[in-house]
């Protein structure tokens, strides 16, 4: 229940930032005694706990923020800015839909007093937290939205875009292009992420000097894609590229499986997550070529992080759970060298930085747009004889440099 | 032309699933005058029993195309006899909503269970590669699903229309004072008759598990486009329903060859050219209500 | 078959119209829920997070919109997301595009879903009952599509991100969701009063008559069908002034507003309040928002179990909803006090 001093907010809101802003103009304190708002540090995870990118993200993005608690204490033990009773997490269930993400995340702000809100997946939700986000002047990290408008037209100086977005997904075309990959048909729903991975596939394929045959659009959402698929194989593409996502990304490539295109074209998946393999079963999916932010088998590192996350889960961590950790751990990172939970500070603290943790590798967090790039993997979905253990299902066959991996800078995006 | 004819077998075989699902939306209305929004949840149920038979029990798919339906028969006579009963004597918009409620606890009840991200299904054995009809080619598995839905529909409809069983449930459904005053005990046929239509529901999703995504929302948007189906055929006509099914098929194969994006509102386009042209649909007697 | 939606509505004539104490009974009972509404309407966000409080009195309003033709004409729009999501677009377009105050973005949102009724309602209305549902249920899957297309007006699946506030440069109002509140919740009460007028009018006499008994209507030598979509459009217009404060109040528009859930859940609210009273939507409204709200952040992932669990044990037990079974109270305690009194 909100409390009835709701009415004097005006008057107290504005006195509270005053002081806050004059608490912190003596510049960074020193470790010892921190500057934290309301002597606590709020992380607040906003994401889909109930819908399709429930298993993606969901509740068990909470484990991943408590294990960079964890390691951020292991990290700085006593000299810790913010001790353990001074944090807290917060949860909602987006429900995937905008209008409760963006209710529940001036709810996050207003009344949980958390201090960043980090996933949210879906772009239309993505975007609205981002104005949120803008509007109450806190930090917002998104992990679990691709669209590029969170760094371009839509971009503010407290919305930091941690993951992966569509042109980076596109990049993985130019791997397979040169795995003898010439000729393409692209099959994609006609909205705007169908559309936006269109032209970034049709510019990778192009760029790396294959050709696309014919794009096809198809309707959103769609269950039944034969004659799609149909056109699609008519002009004998070496590859055929698949831009649908979730439910109707498993209507496709079944359908695709039962048509014997299989035999002559590869299949290469605009967006795909190891879930969705997961799902699925790997025989379906096997030799599909996909671009990857993140694999938990891919090194020593990565995997070691993956036994913590299933001794408390029971399952292996997708990227979106890796970044999650990411974003939360250089978040209080970033607190520890400020000295404060200033989201102006932290900011400032952000930008620039060049960094390394287990899922940026040569991560950069560009002052620019707020696009955190780091190096990104083309991926081949194994032959289910390969897979030697659950979740084992894929090979990366090439790893893309992060300036390579991510567009230039938006010129759209003023911060 | 090579393409048409493509086109054309494509939107047959999907016509037959269109018309078996469809079908128990149907044969539900006709005999207790209940417009069954938990049809789509009934599909996807269909669909993920299959799925969790494959994997718990290791139950296969021809095994599961008779399980299934049984499983779901007795799901639906409980169903009926829990809830719609009661409102069977009501206005029709009460079961109507009843079923909404009914589809919101059920695909949530499967989310939490089974996840979201969707259940594997084999492809059933002997059923894999293409078959060659003159010029044009189709999976094996799509040939067989419309041999298959045309077949049942084609029993449904027999026994509705040429048997004694049939006689009594129609009797009973369209002049049931006058059968209860020849001794045919109505009410008995009320609960086997909607139990049957959530079986074949849970058949279509069966049929669904290998060529469809297995998740709990499967049905949701696909109980919208059976809507329109027997909107078309005219509701609670079992002729209908099959001949809208498989003009819809058509119509969604060949707008997605020739109108790409669009082939979905088609569908909604012919509802409502034949809503104008004849309000009661296409096989439809009179005002349904 | 006939309706029998349990919640008499006087037709024609009322013996209370003659009978000078039920007269007053009604005239104690208007003025004693005037008072309360007004306190609910005053208090609401003094009591509930100012955001949801205009989500409540949003929603509360398109579920009015949807009593006024399921309570009044017994037809059940099971498409009414249309309306409420095309006028969040054309006014969240209208505000972005051409920066005038909010209040007349929202009027020309429900102006707009009033256009985009006509073509539906001339066809809905032709069926009666279920197909009624059925078909408006298809149009508004119909539009969807169509939005989820048409990228360069709707913003596509980002959605129409940006949707300023613009209240004659009032920061407050503009910025502090407690502020806008009271300005838009004028716009809501506006809608609500024209419901209330409607359903008290002559007009709203015949759509009461036509629920009842068409043939005896159409044989009175009303146009039934003209009266039916007359009501089918101005609902829609009701139900676009939801809308339209709806998407202004959020700054954002998506395809959530005119997906077919959206639709469910408005006829939920208005079954769950109770059918036939206009006083049920919001209640219902209020129940199922606050509800959502707290279950979003419990953890709890089954939203749906929950609220279609009420749907069904209201609908087989519960059919007047929870205004029309405390309106049987009152009526009752009203007229026993009339009666002493008198």
């Amino acid at each position: 229940m909100a409390s009835t001093r709701r009415g004097l907010l005006g008057v107290t809101g504005f006195a509270a930032s005053a002081l806050l802003l004059a608490g912190c103009a003596g510049g960074p304190a020193p470790a010892a005694e921190s500057e934290l708002s309301d002597d606590k540090v709020v992380i607040g995870l906003l994401n889909d706990q109930s819908g399709v990118y429930k298993d993606l993200s969901g509740p068990n993005s909470e484990v991943a923020i408590e294990m960079a608690i964890e390691d951020y204490f292991a990290e700085y033990g006593d000299e810790a800015v913010v001790t353990e009773e001074q944090l807290e997490i917060v949860t909602a269930d987006t429900q995937n839909k905008p209008d409760v993400a963006n209710t529940q995340a001036q709810q996050m702000y207003d009344r949980s007093n958390a201090d960043i809100i980090l996933d949210v997946p879906a772009s239309s939700a993505a975007l609205a937290v981002a104005e949120v986000a803008a509007q109450k002047k806190k930090l917002y990290i998104n992990v679990g939205a691709a669209t590029m408008e969170l760094t371009g037209a839509a971009c503010n100086p407290y919305t930091f875009h941690w993951a992966y977005n569509t042109q980076m997904l596109a990049k993985g075309a130019a791997g397979v292009v040169e795995d003898g990959g010439e000729t393409w048909s692209l099959v994609y729903p006609d909205y705007a992420f169908g559309q936006d991975m269109v032209k970034s596939f049709t510019g990778a394929v192009e760029d790396a000097g294959g050709t696309i045959n014919e794009s096809i659009a198809t309707p959103f959402p769609n269950d039944n894609f034969s004659t799609f698929i149909t056109r699609a194989a008519s002009t004998n593409p070496d590859v055929v590229g698949i831009m649908a996502a979730g439910g109707d990304l498993i209507n496709f490539v079944k359908q695709f499986n039962q048509s014997g295109v299989r035999d002559q074209a590869t299949l290469a998946v605009g967006l795909m997550f190891i879930t969705d393999i997961h799902s699925l079963g790997v025989e379906e999916f096997a030799g599909t070529t996909f671009t990857d932010a993140w694999y938990w088998n891919y090194d020593e590192q990565n995997r070691e992080f993956a036994d913590r996350f299933q001794k408390l889960t029971d399952t292996r961590p997708s990227f979106a759970h890796a970044a999650n950790y990411s974003a939360a751990y250089q978040y209080l990172d970033a607190i520890q060298r400020a000295g404060t939970d200033d989201a102006d500070a932290i900011v400032s603290e952000l930008e620039g930085l060049k960094v390394n943790d287990v899922f940026l590798r040569n991560g950069e967090i560009r002052a620019g747009d707020h696009s955190v790039i780091h190096d990104s993997y083309v991926a081949k979905v194994k032959a289910a004889d390969d897979v030697e253990e659950d979740w084992d299902y894929e090979e990366i066959i090439a790893t893309i440099p992060a300036e390579d991996a991510f567009p230039d800078v938006n010129p759209d995006c003023s911060l | 032309m090579e393409a048409f004819l493509q086109y054309t077998v494509q939107g047959l075989a999907a016509g037959g699933f269109y018309a078996l699902a469809a079908l128990g939306l149907a044969v539900i209305f006709g005999a207790l005058g209940v417009v069954n929004f938990a049809h789509g949840s009934f599909y996807m149920l269909g669909a993920v029993t299959a799925a969790v038979l494959l994997d718990v029990l290791d139950i296969h798919f021809w095994a599961s195309l008779v399980i299934v339906p049984i499983l779901m028969f007795i799901f639906g006579v409980i169903v009926e006899l829990l809830l719609v009963q009661w409102l069977l004597k009501l206005d029709i918009l009460y079961n109507f909503l009843l079923t909404f409620g009914l589809s919101l606890v059920l695909v949530d009840l499967v989310k939490r269970q089974y996840g979201v991200s969707g259940l594997p299904y084999e492809q059933p054995a002997g059923l894999d590669g293409l078959i060659r009809l003159g010029s044009v080619e189709i999976p094996a598995y799509q040939l067989f699903v419309f041999l298959f839905s045309l077949a049942v529909c084609l029993i449904v409809w027999l026994v509705l229309a040429k048997t004694r069983v049939g006689m009594i449930v129609r009797a009973a459904t369209e002049e049931p004072e006058r059968a209860r005053a020849l001794g045919i005990n109505v009410s008995a046929w009320v609960t086997p008759v909607f139990g049957f239509g959530v079986a074949l529901a849970g058949l279509a999703g069966v049929l669904a598990a290998p060529f469809r995504a297995v998740t709990a929302t499967m049905g949701s948007n696909f109980v919208i486009i059976l809507f329109a189906i027997v909107v078309i055929g005219g509701l609670g006509s079992v002729l209908g329903a099959v001949v809208a099914g498989f003009l819809v098929g058509l119509v969604e194969a060949y707008g997605q060859g020739y109108a790409g994006t669009f082939s979905q509102v088609l569908i909604f386009v012919l509802m409502a050219v034949v809503i104008m042209v004849r309000p009661a649909g296409l096989f439809g007697r009179k005002e349904a209500v | 078959m006939s309706t029998d939606l349990e919640t008499p509505i006087p037709t024609k004539f009322d013996v209370s119209d003659f009978d000078p104490q039920a007269r007053r009974a009604r005239s104690i009972r208007r003025i004693l829920l005037g008072v309360v509404a007004l306190v609910a309407v005053i208090g609401l966000p003094w009591w509930v997070y100012p955001p949801i409080a205009v989500d409540i009195a949003a929603w509360a309003l398109f579920a009015i919109s949807v009593d006024l033709l399921l309570g009044f004409v017994g037809l059940l729009s099971f498409g009414h997301a249309a309306f409420w999501g095309v006028s969040a677009y054309s006014a969240g377009l209208i505000a972005q595009n051409l920066g005038v105050p909010f209040p007349v973005a929202i009027i020309g949102g429900a102006i707009a879903a009033m256009i985009i009724a006509v073509p539906i309602g001339y066809l809905a209305v032709k069926r009666a009952g279920i197909y009624f549902a059925m078909v408006t249920l298809a149009f508004a899957q119909m539009i969807w599509f169509v939005a989820n297309q048409w990228n360069d007006v709707t913003g596509g699946e980002n959605g129409l991100q940006g949707v300023p506030k613009s209240f004659f440069g009032i920061e407050l109002i503009e910025t502090e969701a407690f502020y806008f509140y009271y300005v838009a919740v004028i716009l809501i009460v506006l809608g609500a009063w024209l419901a209330w007028r409607i359903v008290n009018s002559p007009f709203g006499r015949v759509l009461v008559a036509i629920r009842d008994n068409p043939s005896r209507t159409r044989a009175l030598g009303y146009d039934v069908e003209r009266y039916k979509l007359i009501a089918f459009v101005l609902s829609a217009g009701i139900a676009g002034i939801a809308g339209g404060v709806f998407a202004i109040s959020h700054g954002f528009v998506s395809l959530q507003e005119l997906d077919w859930s959206t639709s469910g859940k408005v006829v939920l609210m208005t079954v769950l309040g109770g059918m036939g009273t206009l006083w049920g939507g919001p209640i219902g409204a209020a129940v199922i928002v606050l509800l959502e709200d707290r279950l979003a952040t419990s953890g709890f992932d089954g939203i749906g179990i929950i609220t279609g669990s009420i749907f069904i044990l209201c609908v087989l037990l519960f059919r007047r909803g929870i205004w029309g079974t405390a309106k049987n109270l009152i009526d009752k305690a009203t007229a026993a006090f009339a009666k002493r009194k008198g």
